[in-house]
């Protein structure tokens, strides 16, 4: 979506080739000051060139995300009745998605917690289920049709008790498994960071480009690197790491362990 | 392990709140009160009546290790026990969460086996 950078070096070129055959020219017959003023204008011409480049790109920048944040706005039509706002920025409609997956995950564990209670139902209903069996046990004994009912029935509620532990123990994983939401949720904060951080210093960007126009051929080309930003504290709040392989992080709770019992743990 | 234990979750996203008082429901421990941050939950356990700390690494306000160093250096608070449950998975921070002092480090995504046994590890080793 940046556009328009060859054309401007491009004009730079020509124009370039034309004052350097000026200049041989003028050399040749003696001219000096002459020389030394088309030296000048090259000079000059070099320097409007690269800021206008640099504001060219800067501005590019700025749209694309611009664009970015209103395609988003527009393809993220919310479906509870709220307006998709059009001047919503990208850090707004990425909170979105993490407020969507919250409400989502929350939703999944009352689902969860319910059939967690249907599950404990299952539970006490088996205990009753012993008592009447207790009495089939009984009476077992004085028919001999009902032989062997009781051992079969046992058999039967047995499977359904082991049944009943391995659904309570899939329903805790799906619980567990929400936790999707938080890992995806720190990675998104993340992503709002730095879009927000790229849109203050293009703005700055911007507003220094247009100085430099204003004030043409004046250099204002301050040290702008914030020089906190680079000192990064090693054990600063990262969030999720994504590139397991690195060796400085750990892929996996084993290591998390073994780490930990190397340090005394 | 007491099962009557006061426990204290602090993490910023509920649904892992949630996630986290859930698994301690099925390990029969029922008292937990939440935090959303480091600040928040600090009150709360100098209110005292907290045995049992659970808290994430990356939150705004306090941060989790914060809230560690926080509490290790308060005399009333500092023999709690402190699970860190949390994403932040650098070698160099794991370190750090062990020498300011935390019982156990549990990385997310963890299954609900890996919090038991953490938590189990914590209790056996307090005696």
């Amino acid at each position: 979506m940046i556009s328009g950078t060859g054309k401007g070096m491009g004009h730079f070129e020509v124009e370039l080739q034309l004052k350097a055959q000026e200049l041989v020219s003028v050399l040749n017959e003696g001219k000096l000051s002459d020389a030394m003023e088309i030296i000048q204008e090259l000079h000059e011409f070099r320097h409007q060139t690269f800021f206008s480049e640099v504001g060219h790109l800067t501005r590019g920048l700025h749209e694309a995300i611009k664009s970015f944040s209103t395609e988003l706005g527009s393809s993220l039509e919310i479906d509870d009745g709220s307006p998709a706002q059009e001047d919503a920025d990208a850090a707004d409609r990425l909170n979105y998605v993490i407020e969507m997956t919250e409400k989502n995950a929350h939703d999944t564990m009352d689902r969860v917690d319910k059939a967690l209670s249907l599950v404990d139902k299952l539970d006490s209903q088996s205990e009753r289920f012993k008592d009447l069996l207790s009495l089939v046990g009984q009476l077992e004994k004085e028919h001999d049709s009902l032989n062997g009912v009781y051992d079969r029935t046992c058999a039967v509620k047995e499977e359904s008790e082991q049944t009943i532990g391995i659904l309570r123990e899939e329903l805790t994983d799906i619980v567990v498994s929400q936790s999707y939401q938080d890992i995806t949720g720190q990675l998104i904060r993340r992503v709002i960071n730095l879009v927000t951080n790229v849109e203050t210093h293009l703005v700055g960007l911007m507003e220094m480009a247009a100085q430099v126009e204003r004030l043409s051929g004046v250099e204002i080309l301050s040290d702008t690197d914030d020089q906190q930003t680079n000192k990064k504290n090693p054990i600063q709040a990262e969030g999720p790491q994504i590139n397991k392989e690195s060796a400085d992080v750990v892929s996996n709770q084993d290591e998390v362990d073994d780490l930990l019992s190397s340090l005394g743990f | 392990m007491n099962k009557d234990m006061k426990i204290l979750v602090v993490d910023d996203f509920s649904t892992m709140r949630r996630i986290i008082k859930n698994l301690l429901r099925d390990l029969g421990m029922t008292n937990v009160q939440e935090a959303d941050d480091g600040q928040t939950a600090l009150p709360i356990l100098k209110q005292g009546g907290i045995d049992f700390l659970v808290t994430d690494w990356n939150m705004p306000g306090m941060t989790g290790i914060e809230l560690l160093k926080e509490v290790r250096s308060d005399p009333k608070l500092a023999p709690m026990p402190v699970l860190m449950v949390t994403a932040e998975a650098k070698k160099e921070q794991i370190i750090a969460a062990a020498q300011a002092g935390v019982n156990g480090y549990v990385v997310k995504p963890f299954t609900a086996a890996v919090l038991k046994e953490k938590i189990d590890k914590i209790f056996e080793r307090l005696g």
